[in-house]
């Protein structure tokens, strides 16, 4: 095993010990925030175990879980926790049933494509994120090196395509944005915000810089999702372990208790922490 | 010494749960990085939009 494949243990042990961290406070403090942080970082937790097995060997409900619960799901559950904690409004309530009834509509265009999926495609040589997707090659453009390609008829032309585990035009596939879209916008935009707000009001520094942090590690991710999908995928792994650690302590950061006379003065919303 | 020890303690509760004043960090640094932060999730926020709506292959 290379030390590139052994970083996602280490991320699956840290966001394990962060899942149940949220959890605990949770079980305390009963914020609806914590509870669908805790889910939505369990779900991160699974997706990287699933990269690190998926270095190893293969399975197909491990990629069922790699690619539902960490390309999909993740960010937007994670992100849902921060807008919970920033509104308290009914509408919210609103992006909760649409987040558990878009959550559930993939996981059954997942289920829709496990039988398709194309196992002879695989290998633990590369990452998991590097070879899950079929991609049409444009005229003249070379298959990288390594990948097998294909002829397919795809949109009615007959096209050539580097072979992917997921099969071309897999519907679960368009769900994916959406959720990232969404969970970097409640995520990482709440952070700032609130790291932005206490800022302004020049209190609780150590929540504007966990806000910072927490927003750090989840463009981490995002950006090394986005460096893998052009292509350089070696970065993936490492991205994965900063974001994790830079959550992880941002949150801790974030939550460390403050004297609680200047706190019940601060009137500004919560943050995310 | 009660009377003398309750103001230094109040003071000392303000300084730690306010920015400290004319520091780098806090007076430059954090906006540049809010600043950075946001731009950059905008780039990628764009980059996944361009993939739902058939702009970016991948």
């Amino acid at each position: 095993m290379s030390f590139n494949q052994f970083l996602p243990f280490v991320s699956t042990a840290i966001m394990l010990i962060f899942s149940i961290y949220v959890f605990q406070r949770y079980s305390v403090r009963h914020g609806r925030h914590f509870l669908f942080w805790g889910i939505g970082l369990s779900m991160f937790g699974l997706g990287s175990f699933a990269e690190a097995f998926l270095s190893i060997t293969w399975n197909k409900w491990i990629f069922f879980i790699w690619y539902l619960f960490g390309a999909a799901l993740n960010a937007g559950w994670i992100g849902h926790g921060t807008l919970y904690l920033l509104s308290r409004k009914k509408w919210v309530h609103v992006l909760t049933a649409l987040l558990a009834l878009g959550s559930v509509y993939a996981a059954y265009l997942m289920v829709q494509t496990m039988p398709r999926l194309d196992e002879a495609a695989f290998t633990t040589s590369r990452p998991i994120s590097e070879q899950y997707g079929t991609k049409v090659l444009e005229a003249g453009q070379a298959a990288p090196a390594g990948a097998l390609t294909a002829q397919e008829t795809y949109r009615g032309a007959q096209v050539t395509v580097t072979r992917g585990v997921l099969p071309l035009g897999a519907a679960v596939r368009l769900t994916t944005p959406f959720f990232n879209i969404y969970g970097l916008l409640t995520l990482v935009g709440g952070a700032l915000y609130s790291s932005f707000l206490f800022w302004r009001k020049r209190v609780l520094p150590n929540r504007v810089i966990g806000n910072v942090l927490i927003a750090a590690g989840a463009l981490s991710i995002g950006f090394a999702s986005t460096l893998t999908r052009l292509g350089n995928g070696q970065f993936l792994y490492l991205g994965e372990l900063i974001a994790a650690i830079l959550m992880f302590s941002g949150f801790m950061t974030a939550g460390r208790p403050q004297p609680e006379e200047v706190v019940s003065s601060a009137k500004v919303p919560a943050p995310a922490q | 010494m009660v009377k003398e020890s309750k103001p230094r303690n109040l003071t000392a509760l303000h300084s730690k749960s306010h920015m400290p004043e004319n520091s780098f960090f806090f007076e430059r640094a954090i906006p540049i990085f809010l600043v950075v932060l946001g731009l950059v999730m905008l780039g990628l926020i764009l980059f996944a939009a361009g993939v739902l709506i058939g702009v970016v292959r991948f």
